[in-house]
């Protein structure tokens, strides 16, 4: 009962707005084109689950796989910039340069070179989770805890067990920031590829519903996008919240 | 044999570059020499390369002339063979992990087998039992300066570096610490070199304190200390330690700079 009344009073805001939409779709009486209410949305979610679950699943699964390829192929640069400065200055401005670059401009260019298929899909992702993850990465392997360089440099340390057993510990926190600003991105980044290729997936079922003025399953798939966004989101932060109490 | 001292400090200078190509001298023909198992405190007020010789000891600088060598061999192999012990002002504890876990570390940086039963008789020797798989964060300042000097000791080092160690505590855990340090140094009897501009410190801990004037740092005097070990505190009550204290005070802040 608690429980219930606590879920309420954090979102009693969001269920207000959503009241305010039903209510004012009734009364104003807006053709469903242009606006349809959330209960409409909701019967279309209900109608047809099985077209939303597959093309939902799609697009997760290769937001997903984008970002740990992503965070992983933005670590691992970020690690060779470790190891030489002369890397550095290669890898650097590149990964600016990439990061710069408007996804909408990249992925024409994309999708000449991988297909107007899934694998852009997942290269445009895997793009827009490299930066943050090799930028904080970089940062992190060389925010080291106040005399440790000097202990490691006494203790005799090889290079390899400096990165291993300080930089990329050390990196950790960092990391989490991250995984926390690339997860949301994800899921955009995923939906928007989708959007303009319009092949399959999330993005594609919503460019595809608004084509057809079928707007409660247009929302509803935005509906679906967001709520994903937001949970992954709220569980990058918790990882990120564990890692600054756990590893500063 | 025991001609050969375990660290050789011969006319040893060291000068930094400055912003703006300037010079720097920071050690001026600098002599000192530590048998082994003996306990030497480099004593001296703030800026006088009193860290600096012990960076040089560590293979952390390089000397602009001179010579500085451990048990006859430079430093830098010393350190390479995981046989430099060190604790600094800061107590340089890796926060993630635990404080057995940071007393083992030496262990895992020389690619070696973690022998756990070491570093738990390390922590029982510096009084932590208990709190093994506390964080660094969950310690007081003298708790973490107590693993740092646990973690400085586990590979049973030739040589044990302090660097005012207990630099950043206060005054009572200060003088706390040295009557525990003493108690541990007793134990091993590691041959130590420590840095301090605390006379008490010095005349506690020591057998023998070099006290350096500052700017550019040189030997100005070497006292021997007197008092047999192990060392009961109450010596710091006697009317010898007040009188070297005084002396010592003196040779540190030369009567003609007072006020």
């Amino acid at each position: 009962m608690s429980a219930v009344l606590r879920a309420l009073r954090a979102s009693w805001g969001i269920l207000a707005i959503l009241l305010f939409w039903q209510i004012w779709v009734g009364l104003s009486g807006v053709n469903s084109i242009v606006l349809p209410g959330p209960a409409a949305i909701l019967r279309s979610l209900a109608d047809a689950p099985g077209l939303y679950l597959s093309s939902t699943a799609q697009t997760l699964a290769l937001a997903a796989l984008g970002l740990v390829l992503g965070l992983l192929l933005g670590a691992g640069l970020a690690v060779l910039t470790w190891f030489s400065s002369l890397l550095a200055g290669l890898l650097t401005p590149l990964g600016i340069i990439f990061a710069s670059v408007p996804v909408v401009a990249l992925i024409p260019v994309l999708a000449r070179i991988f297909g107007y298929d899934m694998r852009t899909v997942l290269a445009i992702v895997v793009i827009i989770s490299f930066f943050p993850s090799f930028v904080f990465t970089g940062a992190g392997l060389r925010a080291l805890p106040p005399g440790s360089a000097d202990l490691f440099r006494v203790l005799g340390a090889s290079t390899w067990r400096r990165l291993t057993l300080l930089a990329l510990p050390a990196a950790v926190p960092d990391m989490s920031v991250a995984l926390r600003l690339a997860a949301a991105n994800s899921i955009l980044a995923a939906m928007v590829a989708e959007f303009l290729m319009g092949t399959s997936g999330l993005g594609y079922l919503f460019a595809a519903a608004r084509s057809d003025f079928d707007m409660e399953k247009a929302l509803a798939a935005s509906a679906i996008a967001t709520v994903i966004s937001v949970t992954s989101f709220l569980l990058a932060s918790r990882v990120e919240n564990w890692a600054a109490r756990n590893w500063r | 044999m025991d001609a050969q001292p375990a660290i050789a400090v011969e006319g040893v200078t060291k000068r930094f570059r400055l912003e703006g190509g300037r010079e720097f001298t920071a050690l001026d023909d600098v002599s000192l020499s530590l048998a082994e198992g003996e306990f030497v405190t480099l004593l001296g007020p703030s800026g006088c390369g009193k860290s600096t010789i012990l960076r040089l000891v560590a293979a952390l600088e390089e000397p602009s002339a001179g010579r500085v060598a451990v048990e006859g061999r430079p430093p830098a192999e010393l350190s390479r063979q995981h046989r430099l012990g060190v604790a600094f002002q800061d107590h340089a504890l890796l926060p993630w992990l635990d404080v057995a876990s940071n007393i083992a570390l030496p262990f895992k940086v020389a690619g070696m087998r973690v022998d756990a039963e070491r570093v738990a008789g390390l922590i029982r020797l510096v009084g932590l039992s208990g709190f093994e798989k506390a964080r660094p964060r969950q310690l007081s300042g003298g708790m973490r300066q107590r693993v740092a000097i646990a973690r400085a000791l586990v590979l049973k080092p030739d040589v044990l570096l302090l660097d005012e160690p207990f630099g950043a505590l206060d005054a009572v855990t200060r003088r706390g610490m040295n009557i525990e340090l003493q108690r541990i140094w007793t134990e091993q009897r590691t041959t130590t070199l420590l840095v301090t501009h605390d006379v008490g410190e010095a005349l506690f801990l020591s057998d023998r304190i070099v006290v350096l004037s500052g700017r550019p740092g040189r030997v100005v005097r070497v006292v021997d200390v007197p008092f047999e070990r192990p060392r009961h505190p109450s010596i710091m009550r006697s009317d010898l330690f007040h009188g070297m204290s005084d002396d010592l005070t003196e040779a540190l802040h030369p009567p003609a700079e007072l006020p």
